[in-house]
């Protein structure tokens, strides 16, 4: 039995909202067939007031055993840092985010407002939102950088907007039964089993992308959606084409450009107008290329592929 | 189209097509675009080729000129957009590359030009 403890912070609920449409393992499946004890949720917990403190209380005294503390949104610190923007039970909820941090075995951050900051944290940021362990790419956060739980393993980040619902459930249950030693994390503490491939790895529109044709306008079937649209699907690492979405699509092959929200910058551009889905260029050349494409090789490569180009690219390839 | 006045092809215009051609470019296949685009350029049509848009503001506030242009209206298209018959700039930059353009189809696939091409045509909406 673990016991698995989820709070909420500076967040619009859609983390939980993707976590109960979780398939494998399902959001039941963690208590009927692995052993999680959810002590509170704030969608699914059916205590109130002095009864949510009172658990949450006894987790810091150590009177309930705390496993796993689950973190979603950002952590506020305004008004001047003192986090009272937020309060949950009494006081600042970065308060009660300290003090179960210091004595959970595992915290893991879901969402990419608990992970690096999210859109709350986008400049101006008048919020003062952080996340857990890091503002954007910056290593600090709420906890700062140093920190490691008490199983030793520092904050596991589970980014995303939201984050894919089987990707929450397959790291609890891994962390809940005790395999959390075969986790390897990134830099930005991504476990590398979701997030060292990108979302371009299993698109349908890879073929386009190889013969340099483009989707022009929203609602094509045809083309890829990088050149024109925005798409960060080469250069975001996640696997939201390998785990598909509802098991049967994702953003990218419902013709929707990845908007990288699993990336530490996200939200990129700071929403600048006209960033989110134009893809930003520079005297007509891509500001940021493929990850590992240099300029030079881009160019070289789009004479090539735009020569070498079938007939059939040009086509909507697509059938219901 | 539009209402906007200037967003539409004048009567003068109409006719002007009409009378070397026999129908307007909205009418006009591939091949026939082709020919009114060639002649423009024969005919002096000089195009604004600069400034290139460096960023995708600038970009955009072509894209709004554009896009209020009905079909008709080729002259104007060809004239914001800065098209040219030949590669431009150092690096000779050609539709042949540029995203927008179908190779086979020989055709630009922007929405707001939406107009056939030759690979060595260039406009400043160019980018790869």
């Amino acid at each position: 039995m673990a016991n698995l403890l989820w709070l909420q912070g500076g967040a619009c609920s859609g983390n939980t909202m993707s976590f109960l449409n979780a398939e494998e393992p399902s959001a039941c499946d963690l208590v009927t067939d692995f052993g999680i004890n959810v002590l509170w949720q704030p969608s699914l917990g059916l205590e109130l007031g002095d009864q949510v403190k009172e658990i949450v209380e006894k987790c810091i005294s150590g009177e309930i055993k705390l496993d796993i503390f689950v973190f979603e949104g950002t952590v506020i610190n305004a008004p001047n840092g003192t986090g009272e923007w937020n309060r949950f039970c009494g006081r600042p909820m970065k308060d009660w985010v300290k003090e179960l941090s210091a004595v959970a075995d595992f915290v893991v951050a879901i969402g990419d407002c608990a992970t690096y900051g999210g859109i709350p944290a986008t400049a101006p940021n008048p919020s003062e939102s952080v996340g857990l362990q890091f503002l954007k790419r910056d290593k600090g956060g709420a906890l700062g950088e140093g920190f490691a739980a008490k199983s030793g393993l520092p904050v596991i980040n589970i980014p995303g907007c939201p984050a894919h619902p089987d990707w929450v459930t397959q790291i609890l249950v891994a962390v809940a039964t005790g395999r959390a030693g075969d986790l390897t994390l990134d830099e930005f503490h991504r476990p590398k089993t979701f997030f060292s491939s990108f979302t371009q790895t299993g698109c349908t529109r890879n073929m386009h992308f190889a013969y340099k044709v483009s989707t022009t306008a929203f609602g094509q079937r045809k083309g890829c959606l990088f050149y024109d649209l925005g798409c960060r699907g080469p250069m975001t690492h996640s696997p939201c084409n390998r785990i598909l979405w509802n098991r049967h699509s994702s953003k990218t092959r419902a013709g929707m450009p990845c908007l990288g929200c699993t990336e530490p910058e996200f939200p990129f551009f700071d929403l600048a107008p006209g960033t989110v889905f134009k893809t930003q260029t520079v005297m007509g050349v891509p500001k940021d290329m493929p990850e590992g494409v240099d300029k030079k090789g881009y160019i070289k490569l789009t004479a090539a592929a735009k020569g070498a180009a079938p007939a059939w690219a040009e086509e909507d390839i697509f059938v219901v | 189209m539009s209402e906007n006045p200037e967003a539409s092809i004048t009567q003068e215009q109409r006719q002007a097509y009409i009378d070397k051609y026999g129908l307007t470019p909205a009418e006009a296949g591939h091949e026939m675009l082709i020919q009114m685009i060639e002649d423009h350029f024969a005919e002096g049509l000089e195009t604004e080729v600069e400034p290139f848009p460096e960023t995708d503001r600038e970009f955009g506030a072509l894209l709004d000129q554009l896009r209020p242009l009905s079909a008709d209206q080729l002259r104007e298209k060809l004239v914001i957009s800065g098209w040219l018959l030949q590669p431009y700039g150092e690096d000779q930059m050609r539709c042949q590359e540029c995203m927008y353009y179908l190779v086979h189809k020989r055709w630009c696939d922007l929405p707001e030009l939406d107009l056939p091409a030759k690979p060595e045509w260039w406009c400043r909406l160019w980018r790869i």
